[in-house]
């Protein structure tokens, strides 16, 4: 089953959604309109641009610490939970276990990351924004 | 702040703590680690930032969309390969991914 399919049967997940590393192509499912999906895709392309500029400079401290390549980021707020995998996003409740249950499945369907993430994430914006992944 | 409880944490390497300007301020390490005061300290100049950040984008999506829920901001967490870091106000906690309970530790960083 996609990922996306997958999360957005679990109770509490609000929305799910895969943005592209080179752009602000996206794709979702859940409690989003068209825009605010957009939005979040440059939010999290954003956010995981700057984290792993981040451990590349921990990285060049401290070689194979165990921190780069960054697989993802959480955000937790008062009631709601934003994870991000890979290229892959979720607006969870937060509700018990929840969010552990949602990283477990991201991290296992999305598999561990690579080096050529950052190829991608620091490739210029290009192509049509308004394309959707599928 | 009791570090110490924070390293009962399920995977735990490293706890700390750190200025509003995220200058390391204490920390206890996990022997054998490959963490070191170093890198904790770029590590909570890095979550200040984050920290920021999130709240500003949190901020900032609840007044574009109207949708609540994302404040007041209760932590965040960079997943590395094999730990996470999870911090909220002034205090951080580095757990190895295998051993991750994030709910825990999110819990824990916040009742800090």
């Amino acid at each position: 089953m996609h990922i996306v399919k997958q999360l957005m049967s679990i109770p509490g997940v609000i929305a799910a959604g895969e943005f592209a590393y080179r752009g602000d192509r996206f794709s979702y499912e859940g409690a989003l309109t068209d825009e605010y999906a957009r939005m979040a895709s440059i939010l999290c392309r954003g956010n995981t641009l700057s984290v792993n500029m981040q451990s590349e400079i921990i990285d060049s401290f401290a070689e194979n610490c165990g921190c780069r390549p960054v697989q993802g980021w959480i955000v937790r707020g008062g009631q709601v939970t934003v994870c991000a995998v890979g290229n892959y996003f979720s607006f969870i409740e937060n509700r018990d276990e929840l969010l552990n249950d949602v990283m477990t499945i991201m991290r296992a369907k999305v598999g561990d990351l690579h080096d050529d993430l950052l190829a991608n994430l620091y490739a210029r914006l290009g192509g049509d924004t308004k394309e959707a992944l599928y | 702040m009791n570090l110490e409880k924070m390293m009962d944490l399920p995977g735990a390497l490293a706890a700390f703590t750190y200025s509003d300007r995220g200058e390391l301020l204490s920390h206890v390490l996990r022997e054998g680690t490959e963490l070191s005061p170093q890198v904790l300290d770029l590590l909570a100049h890095s979550c200040v930032a984050n920290l920021a950040i999130a709240s500003m984008e949190a901020r900032g999506w609840e007044a574009v969309t109207g949708q609540t829920g994302f404040q007041p901001l209760k932590g965040f967490s960079v997943v590395g390969l094999e730990w996470s870091v999870v911090v909220n106000g002034n205090c951080g906690v580095v757990v190895r991914n295998r051993d991750v309970d994030y709910e825990a530790t999110f819990n824990a960083v916040q009742a800090a």
